[in-house]
């Protein structure tokens, strides 16, 4: 496969997520509706009493805001995003009309992934302008974030859904259930992750736990809740490229193999 | 990765290639699932150029094969060409010049049929985005082009998965019961689009279809299966007549007590019966005992008023073999 089919096949996947409104709006509502009411209440609370309440803005909005783009909503949409992509041929029923066009199966799974994570970027993208406008806006002469902060945290972001994303993709191939596929995504990280997180006597074994890894990479302080274990910037690398081609490679597996 | 050969390459070496050979060409070809057997030694060949049926009672393994075809699911055993092509090895090569319905088509529904096609077309490779509009306006669709397919009927739809085999500009058509769902004026246009493909355009066109009187009235061949089997295979004419399947005569005499005598002494004659429409006559002999049986009959004073064939259709060839079929014991090889 050439550059310009693998451009042509990742534009067309791409097509198919960004038309696909359903996934695009609850996406936009989850990384956008948290964050703006995060604002809206913080901002009525520092009005209401200034000396009890810091700006909704500044330096510690900034990085309350970022936990909940990068670590908690952003992510959610991610995953969305990832099971259509990973889900969407199979589901509409046209996987064997692609297959049928002689293209190899891996080409076809292969392109999902950029597609996603173009998708997924985008609308972690707009929370994020969202995020810099509340920041700034809502400073009330508070300290803002400096140009090195705002780039490391959108870099963060994108580090954090992009990995979400393409296992989500890995992981929706693999189950070719959308629903299967969100249900245990979700479940994993509202709840699974967070549980095995807290449970301190699992020690430094919790290193092996994605969103722990991800948190080495987060430009402020996340506290406990957020980042549990500490370890190394390669350590964390490697722990989130196993997860990646663990769940890539049984999803292309699984692309591979199937009846279609 | 493997790799697809792109655009031009592939288009090259699959029209080299595509020189010599069968359209489809399999050889004991088999699929189980488990225990059954879908397809059971298939060895089929189908020439270019031609609307070629597969015919057969619904659960008799027509689907299986198309899907083995397209590598959509792999065979238990045996080997399979396309278009000279070796399957799966030759994959990619093999299906470049292939356009394929599979069991109903189904679309994107959130996207609008163009759009539905440019997804494909990128699958295909570049140069084929040039052929979407020719497409769909070959089938009629073009002014729907940009409404979303969940707009469409049943009808558009077919029509759009023609279109969507047309990207391919296929040098063979596999089209898996493509007329279910049709109305009687979708089928009548359908029909036209086959026979036109295939007289004008020189394309094959493999028409799978439980439909006995569509395969008739659109193929010159079939093949008929049953129980994952291939048991008859010819041009239709030949299907329908059958091989030593006797021929049958409507004779209309003026005496018919003399002709009746004339015809159970003539060795010509394997059986006779009076009928409301004259008497019914079974020829021993083919086509060209009609000339010496009306001599036979002139010879002995019987004016005749009438001699027509008693057309076998393929209906009826078909529900013989595969009745005949249903006697044959377990294990042993049905008639060819």
């Amino acid at each position: 496969m050439n550059a310009t089919v693998a451009a042509q096949m990742t534009g067309a996947d791409f097509l198919k997520l960004r038309k696909r409104r359903g996934t695009v709006i609850w996406s936009l509502v989850l990384v956008t509706l948290p964050l703006i009411a995060f604002f809206i209440v913080r901002a009525v609370q520092h009005s209401s009493n200034p000396v009890e309440h810091p700006p909704a803005g500044g330096l510690d909005g900034y990085h309350d805001a970022l936990r909940i783009v990068a670590l908690f909503f952003g992510p959610l949409a991610a995953i969305l995003i990832g099971v259509e992509g990973g889900t969407g041929d199979a589901s509409a029923g046209v996987l064997r009309d692609l297959i049928a066009t002689g293209r190899s199966r891996l080409a076809l799974f292969a392109t999902r992934v950029p597609a996603a994570l173009a998708l997924s970027w985008l609308v972690v993208g707009v929370s994020y302008g969202l995020l810099l406008v509340g920041t700034y806006a809502f400073a009330s002469g508070a300290p803002t974030p400096g140009a090195a902060l705002v780039f490391n945290g959108l870099g963060f972001s994108l580090l954090a859904t992009g990995v979400i994303c393409a296992i989500a993709v890995g992981f929706s191939s693999l189950l070719a259930s959308r629903a299967a596929a969100l249900t245990a995504l979700i479940g994993w990280h509202l709840v699974a992750s967070p549980v095995l997180v807290s449970i301190s006597s699992l020690g430094t074994s919790r290193k092996l736990i994605l969103s722990q890894a991800i948190a080495q990479f987060s430009p402020v302080h996340l506290g406990d809740r957020g980042s549990a274990v500490s370890m190394s910037h390669a350590s964390a690398e490697i722990v989130m490229l196993v997860w990646i081609a663990v769940f890539v490679a049984l999803g292309a597996w699984r692309m591979r193999t199937m009846d279609a | 990765m493997s790799t697809t050969p792109d655009a031009q390459t592939t288009a090259d070496r699959a029209a080299a290639a595509d020189a010599v050979g069968a359209a489809i060409e399999t050889d004991g070809l088999c699929k189980r699932f488990g225990e059954r057997a879908a397809i059971d030694g298939v060895s089929l060949k189908v020439p270019r150029g031609v609307a070629f049926g597969f015919l057969g009672p619904n659960g008799a393994g027509k689907t299986t094969l198309i899907r083995m075809l397209l590598g959509l699911t792999r065979p238990s055993a045996g080997s399979m060409r396309l278009l000279g092509h070796a399957l799966p090895g030759e994959r990619a090569l093999a299906l470049a010049r292939v356009g394929a319905i599979v069991e109903e088509p189904r679309f994107h529904m959130h996207l609008s049929g163009s759009e539905n096609l440019r997804i494909v077309a990128a699958a295909r490779g570049p140069e084929v985005r040039e052929r979407i509009a020719p497409a769909l306006e070959r089938v009629g669709l073009a002014e729907r082009a940009d409404d979303k397919v969940k707009s469409y009927s049943l009808g558009m739809r077919q029509r759009l998965g023609v279109a969507r085999c047309l990207l391919a500009d296929p040098l063979l058509l596999i089209l898996d019961e493509p007329t279910n769902g049709l109305d009687p004026g979708g089928m009548q246009e359908f029909r036209q689009m086959i026979r036109a493909m295939v007289e004008q355009e020189g394309r094959t066109v493999f028409i799978s279809s439980h439909l006995l009187d569509e395969v008739e009235k659109v193929c010159d061949a079939a093949a008929i299966v049953d129980r994952g089997k291939v048991v008859s295979e010819g041009a239709i004419a030949e299907l329908a007549g059958g091989d030593g399947v006797a021929r049958e005569l409507i004779v209309g005499v003026q005496d018919e007590a003399l002709a009746l005598s004339v015809l159970r002494a003539s060795e010509l004659v394997r059986a006779v019966s009076p009928s409301d429409d004259g008497l019914r006559v079974v020829l021993a002999g083919g086509a060209e005992t009609t000339a010496a049986l009306n001599a036979s009959l002139v010879h002995a004073g019987v004016g005749v008023t009438r001699l027509e064939p008693v057309r076998v259709s393929l209906e009826d060839r078909f529900l013989e073999i595969t009745s005949r079929l249903a006697d044959v014991p377990e294990g042993e090889a049905a008639p060819r």
